[in-house]
């Protein structure tokens, strides 16, 4: 059958009848929306690759391998389904800047980006441009620490931006310690930073490292004790289970609205921006720890350091938001609503106060900045957790 | 009289205090302002600002009026301005070229210029790719509809005559001639620009020829000190009158 | 420093965003605490003093203006009140009020890029760009009142470089009554801000003795309590005449500093009103600018004013000739910044922008 149909080899079949098939809890299939699109990708790519081959040498094996063999069609879709979720996150990101430009430019009275429809395209041009910039090592800067520590900050950022998840057939891995761990990549960067600052040999990049081995430091504590309230109150460190606690009750900044001020309050010192940025602080510091980097380095910096701002406010979209549903509708009529559009207007709606709060404040300083963390943001963390315990041991009289 | 702001806050203010709301009220206010009224910027490349005439830009030239005296090179600051030959109708002038790799735009030029030929225009866009393309020729200096407002008016009152209303330099001051230095060169008569100066006879001398010296026709001189400049003997000064 | 100190120098400048210009600021940290400073200012020398020996009088007005970008108008009527004075010229009344008024609109555009840059130095850019866009107000009307908008060029030897232009006064008195009511915006980002607060207050303290020991002049002297103001003590071109006060903090603080030159502002702007209800008063027929000699008798003279970062000076020699045989400029930032050890001591690295912001940087006077 020389002349066969391209539809004959694009089959759509069902990715939960794969045995490989990763998404299995309880003995039965959890459906996946990524990996289903990546499955569905590949089924049409590798489809028309194998048709294709097909052609050029009938009746081969490569083309049955390409589309029937379970194992490989599994792992390519795997593949495909990270990059799905890699570029989602990356357009997500985009548009944060894209609003933090807008908001900000609004509120000072001026116009912000200008490029293509909205100026939504300045972004890209600004990627295209630190693209063209030189890059500059410092001659006597440590080579290793240099490049690995800000490799491993940038990819640290991007793994737990693609590790929230958007829904729940939005993830990549379904973590029964879901918040734990999005938590114990999130304090790999200050580490990162204090090496990067050191290793370019260079003073102020020095002083910021350390600045910033500090200030985050001092916010990690009241951000633990917080995630620590939240999981009480679901009794899960689960994301899944803590929104669809969330769903079942009510949205948790009700009841830990102390908690919710001080997670905002340390989550924007942990993205490092302005009022908390005091790393990178410029006006003293020329950039803090990324004085010497140049050319994409600092591109990828930057939008590291915006998907760290994403990170912080899809837990708090997460935690205190009640996820990606919507209140006083009920969760089964929700489930064909697009919760992932729900999801990611929350977020913006949450970077919205980021980029506000950028605009009205100046800067903190050092010691004071620590006074806040250590004797403000700490005593007020563990009343939350009173206030949970209270709570519990009410024996949920709220719902 | 008035204190307004030291008033507004008699007290000070203390840090403790919390508060961090009003400065973000005052912004969430702008913002919605201006999401829907236009914000104050301009789009610069495609909407530029209202200028007035009397914006000093580069400077510019009326070509007929000019008379090539060269009182604006010896004026400018920055010596960018240098006097070149120039071709009015086959006719061989004199006219300004202005290098505005130097100018500084103080308008000078146009403040002193005796018959109002320099004007100072609204032109700031100037970039070029090389530093020849900004030495401005008389012909290119020349500004296509130069208004009244252009020109700049030099107005001076006298301390001695305040009552004589505003003048100028070039309508008080008049060169003045030492007979007793002057050589009867004729250098005056061909620098003078507007043909004020010409060769009178005031009598012989011992061999028989006749002594001239320059007379000044006070009605056409502009007090451009060309002659002061270019007398050989120093026999030609300027009467400042104040 | 000794090999066993824990100190580092960090050398602040002469590129850095702190500093407003050309000039470093070398610091001796221990940590994040400073223990020494020592300003090293002359990167933007550029013979201003010399080259002016070989001018005519008038060709070093434009000169003047580009001593400081934001206070050129201070700067070439100090210029020319020396001329004046070597010469011994009165002003008539109408170019007085009109230096005045000029003078006061410059003092309020240079206080505001100080906020502008205040607030870049704090890390807020809202403060900036709000500050800017009430300049560029002033800096409009000093297109229509002289043509250009920074390098204004507009005192001359014997007067002003031209009357006021049909509407300026309208246009003047819209401006300042538009200023006066937009400004509260900026306070409220600034002094309803507790963040803000905390970081003006109680740092960059110099006391009242210091201030006047150490030959600060301007707002920085009178954030520390000093009341001395050269339009008040010294008065020129009409200002006893005028009705306004002189503002005066005794807090000797970087907040002190910021509250006198807001409260300059708002003084200036009724100054203006006043020299304009002045100017309609005089008839338009009044000389506003008096035909001077060339030459300046020989002699030394010298004269001083306000400028918007204290006291501005020129001291002339001239020969008899006309060009100056010297002039000598004191620049107030010159003497202020050789003070920044005081300020900064036992500070933390990040209070030094806020510091050195409150003394309004200019390098282009300092250095000359």
């Amino acid at each position: 059958m020389p002349y066969d149909s391209i539809l004959n080899w694009i089959k759509f079949t069902d990715p939960m009848a794969n045995p490989f098939y990763p998404y299995i809890k309880g003995g039965s299939a959890v459906y996946n929306l990524p990996y289903d699109i990546g499955h569905k990708l590949w089924e049409l790519i590798g489809g028309a690759i194998a048709w294709l081959v097909n052609l050029l040498f009938p009746g081969n094996g490569v083309s049955t391998f390409l589309v029937g063999n379970d194992m490989f069609v599994n792992l390519i879709s795997i593949v495909l389904m990270v990059v799905v979720i890699f570029a989602v996150g990356f357009i997500v990101n985009i548009t944060m800047i894209w609003e933090e430009r807008k908001i900000l430019g609004r509120m000072m009275d001026r116009r912000a980006t200008r490029i293509g429809p909205l100026g939504y395209l300045q972004n890209i041009a600004d990627g295209l441009k630190t693209f063209l910039k030189e890059h500059i090592t410092p001659a006597k800067a440590d080579k290793k620490g240099y490049m690995w520590a800000v490799t491993i900050l940038i990819g640290t950022s991007v793994l737990i931006a693609c590790m929230i998840p958007l829904s729940d057939r939005w993830f990549i891995v379904d973590y029964g310690t879901g918040l734990l761990i999005i938590f114990g990549l999130f304090a790999i960067a200050p580490l990162m930073i204090l090496v990067a600052g050191w290793s370019q040999n260079n003073k102020y990049s020095l002083i910021g490292g350390m600045r910033a081995a500090a200030q985050m430091v001092a916010y990690e504590v009241p951000i633990l004790l917080v995630f620590a309230s939240v999981s009480l109150l679901a009794g899960s460190f689960n994301i899944n289970d803590i929104v669809h606690a969330q769903a079942n009750s009510t949205w948790y900044i009700v009841p830990l609205f102390l908690g919710f001020i001080v997670f905002i309050v340390s989550a924007i010192a942990e993205a490092e921006r302005i009022p908390f940025d005091l790393p990178e602080a410029e006006a003293e510091l020329v950039e803090g720890w990324q004085t010497e980097y140049s050319g994409m380095k600092w591109g990828l910096i930057m939008l590291g350091d915006y998907f760290r701002g994403y990170i912080a406010c899809a837990l708090i979209v997460i935690m205190f938001l009640g996820g990606w549903y919507v209140p006083f509708i009920s969760v089964e009529q929700q489930a064909s609503w697009l919760p992932e559009i729900v999801f990611l207007l929350k977020v913006f709606l949450v970077f919205f106060v980021f980029a506000w709060v950028r605009a009205a404040h100046c800067r903190v300083r050092t010691d004071q900045i620590l006074n806040i963390g250590w004797k403000v943001l700490m005593p007020l963390a563990v009343i939350n957790l009173g206030i949970t315990v209270a709570i519990l041991l009410a024996g949920g009289i709220l719902w | 009289m008035v204190i307004k702001y030291l008033d507004k806050f008699p007290k000070g203010r203390n840090a403790r205090t919390l508060w961090v709301l009003k400065p973000m009220w005052v912004t969430l206010k702008k913002m919605f302002k201006t999401t829907f009224h236009r914000p104050v910027t301009i789009m610069y490349p495609y909407e530029k600002e209202w200028l007035p005439d009397n914006y000093r830009g580069r400077p510019g030239l009326i070509y007929e009026r000019c008379v090539g005296c060269g009182v604006c090179m010896r004026m400018c600051p920055t010596k960018c301005i240098e006097i070149v030959d120039s071709d009015d109708n086959g006719k061989k002038v004199q006219r300004p070229q202005v290098n505005l790799g130097r100018c500084m735009m103080c308008g000078y030029c146009a403040e002193y210029c005796p018959v109002n030929a320099m004007i100072v225009t609204p032109d700031y866009e100037l970039a070029a790719f090389t530093r020849e393309e900004l030495i401005y020729g008389p012909r290119k200096l020349a500004w296509p509809n130069p208004t009244p407002g252009m020109e700049v008016h030099l107005e001076e009152h006298l301390l001695s005559d305040p009552e004589r209303g505003p003048v100028a330099y070039h309508i008080t001051d008049r060169p003045e001639l030492n007979a007793g230095k002057c050589i009867g060169c004729t250098k005056c008569v061909k620098v003078c620009p507007t043909d004020a100066v010409e060769m009178q006879t005031v009598g012989e001398n011992d061999k028989g020829k006749p002594i001239k010296v320059p007379k000044f026709d006070v009605s056409r001189c502009i007090c451009c000190e060309n002659c002061v400049i270019e007398c050989p003997k120093g026999a030609i000064t300027i009467k400042e009158v104040l | 420093m000794m090999p066993d100190d824990r100190t580092m120098w960090i050398t602040m400048g002469p590129q850095h965003p702190f500093s407003h210009g050309l000039w470093t600021l070398k610091i001796r940290a221990d940590g994040e605490i400073v223990k020494d400073a020592e300003p090293v200012i002359g990167y933007l020398h550029r013979g201003w003093e010399k080259e002016c020996e070989n001018r005519t009088y008038p060709l070093i007005i434009p000169m003047a203006d580009r001593l400081c970008y934001s206070a050129s108008m201070t700067w070439s009527h100090v210029y020319c009140k020396v001329v004046e004075e070597a010469m011994g010229i009165e002003l008539s009344d109408r170019a007085k009020y009109l230096r005045v008024v000029a003078d006061e609109m410059c003092r309020i555009q240079s206080h505001l890029m100080w906020l502008a840059a205040m607030g870049t130095d704090l890390g807020n850019l809202t403060v900036f760009l709000w500050a800017l866009r009430e300049r560029e107000l002033f800096l409009d009307l000093n297109v229509k009142l002289c043509g250009q908008r920074l390098t204004t060029n507009y005192p001359r030897i014997g007067g002003v470089r031209n009357d006021m232009p049909f509407y300026f006064e309208r246009d003047c008195l819209r401006v300042v009554n538009r200023f006066e009511k937009m400004i509260w915006e900026l306070v409220a980002m600034m002094d309803e801000s507790s963040i803000f607060l905390s970081r003006m207050q109680g740092t960059g303290i110099i006391s009242r003795k210091d201030a006047a020991n150490y030959g600060l002049t301007g707002p920085t002297m009178r954030g520390s309590g000093v009341d001395f103001d050269i339009r008040r003590d010294d008065p020129y071109i009409n200002y006893d005449l005028l009705d306004w006060d002189v503002a005066v903090c005794k807090d000797c603080d970087s907040y002190g500093r910021y509250k006198v030159r807001m409260e300059e502002m708002f003084q200036s702007c009724d100054i203006i009103r006043q020299a304009m209800a002045k100017l309609e008063s005089i008839p338009k027929t009044e000389p506003t600018r008096i035909k001077v000699p060339r030459r300046v008798p020989e002699g030394t003279h010298f004269a001083r004013l306000e400028d918007p970062r204290g006291e501005s000076l020129m001291y002339l020699v001239s020969d008899g000739t006309d060009k100056p045989y010297r002039l000598k400029v004191r620049s107030p930032i010159f003497v202020n910044v050789s003070a920044s050890k005081h300020f900064v001591n036992g500070v933390r690295i990040a209070d030094i922008p806020a510091i050195m912001g409150t003394l309004d940087m200019c390098l282009g006077e300092t250095d000359r």
